[in-house]
C-alpha cells in the first residue's frame, strides 16, 4: 500500500525572507558590487597610469 | 515492508543574516582605520621621490582594508571577550548582527585582496609588509600574546607602529631611516595610550580575563610603566629633529607636545586614589591621541610646506 503522504508530499514554500532581510540582503549585495566597482577601475587607472611599465614587478 | 524505517526530522530554520552595511563597516574598526590611514598617509608622503597619485591612492586604500581586515578578524576571535567588556559589548558578533564565520570570512577575504591589489598594482615588497602586519596583529597579538602575558600590548604594539613603514615602501619600494623613526614613534607611544585607557577600565579587563598590566601587576607598577614609556617616547620623538632627519617646527612641536604628555603622565604616577587618579589616567589616554595625531600632522605640514616652497626632501 502506498503511504499517502509519500504518494502527496507537503509542499515547502522554502525559506521566506522577511522584509528586513531582504533589505539588508539587498544592501550587501549593493556593497559588494560597489567594491568590486571599485577594484575594476582601480586596476584600469593603474594600468593606465603604467602603461607598459605595468608589467614590470619590483620586489 | 521498507528496509528503511521512516523518522520524523525536524530541520533547524536555517540563519539568514539581517547584518547591514555599517554592521560590516563596524568591523573594519573605523576609528582605528583613520588612524591608519593618517600615518600611513604621512609615511607615504614623506618617501623620497615621486609617486603618482593614482599609486599613492591605491596604497592608502590597500593598507587601509587590511588594517580594517585585522579589525574584522580580532573581532571573530575575541568575540568573547567583547560580549563581558562595556567597551566592546556592542559590536556587531556580541550583538549578533554578524556571526562568527561571516566575520572570519569577512576578514580573510578583504586580507586577501588588500595584500594581493597592492602588491599587483604598488610592488611586492609593500604588500608583504602588509601581509606580515596583518599577521603580526591578528595571530601574534589577538590570538597569542593578548591573553597570555601583560606585555601584550607592547609587542603586539608593532602591528600598529607599521602602516607608515608600509606606505614608504609602497611609494620608495625600500626603506631607510625615517620610517624606521615613525616606526618607533608609534610603537613606544602604544603602551602610555592603552595603560592609561586599562587603568580606569581595569575592572572590564579583570571580568573579561584580560592579563592587562593593571591587572596582574596593579595599577601602581602600571603608573611607573606609564612614567618610564612615555620618557622614552617623548625622547624617541624628539630625536629625529637633533639627528637631522625632521625639521625644527617639528622638534618644537615634539618638545611642546611631549613636555605635556610628559607633565600627564606624572600626574597618572602621583594622583593615586579616587576620581582624581581616574580624572588623570582620562586626560593622559584622551591627550595620547592627540599628541599622535599633532605629531604627525606637523610632518605632514613639512612635506606639503617643502612642497610649496619647492625644498628637496
Amino acid at each position: 500500500m502506498i503511504d499517502p503522504q509519500r504518494a502527496n508530499p507537503p509542499v515547502i514554500d522554502g525559506v521566506v525572507l522577511t522584509p528586513a532581510q531582504k533589505k539588508s540582503q539587498r544592501e550587501r549585495s549593493i556593497a559588494i558590487a560597489l567594491a568590486l566597482g571599485v577594484l575594476v577601475i582601480l586596476f584600469f587607472a593603474v594600468t593606465m597610469v603604467k602603461g607598459a611599465g605595468v608589467l614590470v614587478r619590483p620586489m | 515492508m521498507s528496509v528503511v524505517e521512516s523518522h520524523d526530522i525536524e530541520f533547524a530554520a536555517p540563519r539568514i543574516s539581517e547584518a547591514s552595511v555599517a554592521d560590516y563597516i563596524a568591523l573594519l574598526k573605523p576609528r582605528v582605520m583613520s588612524l591608519v590611514i593618517f600615518t600611513a598617509l604621512v609615511g607615504l608622503l614623506l618617501a623620497p621621490g615621486h609617486f603618482h597619485p593614482v599609486l599613492a591612492f591605491t596604497s592608502i586604500l590597500c593598507i587601509a582594508v587590511g588594517a580594517g581586515a585585522s579589525g574584522a578578524l580580532n573581532m571573530w576571535y575575541e568575540d568573547d571577550i567583547d560580549a563581558k567588556m562595556t567597551r566592546t559589548a556592542n559590536r556587531p558578533i556580541p550583538r549578533g548582527r554578524v556571526t562568527k564565520p561571516e566575520a572570519l570570512t569577512f576578514g580573510l577575504v578583504l586580507s586577501f585582496f588588500s595584500v594581493v591589489t597592492l602588491g599587483i598594482l604598488v610592488n611586492w615588497f609593500a604588500a608583504g609588509l602588509l601581509a606580515f602586519t596583518i599577521f603580526f596583529y591578528v595571530v601574534i597579538y589577538t590570538i597569542w600574546l593578548k591573553r597570555w602575558t601583560a606585555q601584550n600590548i607592547v609587542i603586539g604594539g608593532a602591528a600598529g607602529a607599521l602602516p607608515p613603514v608600509v606606505a614608504w615602501a609602497a611609494a620608495a619600494g625600500s626603506l631607510s631611516v625615517e620610517p624606521m623613526l615613525l616606526f618607533a614613534i608609534i610603537f613606544f607611544w602604544t603602551p602610555p595610550h592603552f595603560w592609561a585607557l586599562a587603568l580606569f577600565r581595569a575592572g572590564d579587563y579583570a571580568n573579561a580575563g584580560v592579563p592587562m598590566l593593571p591587572v596582574t601587576a596593579g595599577p601602581d607598577a602600571t603608573r611607573l610603566q606609564i612614567l618610564l614609556y612615555t620618557i622614552v617616547l617623548v625622547a624617541v620623538a624628539f630625536a629625529p629633529w637633533p639627528l637631522g632627519y625632521f625639521d625644527a617646527i617639528y622638534g618644537v612641536t615634539s618638545l611642546a607636545l611631549g613636555g605635556w604628555m610628559l607633565l600627564l603622565a606624572v600626574r597618572v604616577y602621583r594622583q593615586r586614589t579616587g576620581s582624581a587618579a581616574l580624572r588623570a589616567s582620562r586626560n593622559l589616554f584622551k591627550f595620547s591621541i592627540l599628541y599622535l595625531f599633532a605629531l604627525f600632522a606637523v610632518l605632514l605640514l613639512e612635506v606639503i610646506v617643502r612642497g610649496v616652497i619647492g625644498m628637496p626632501a
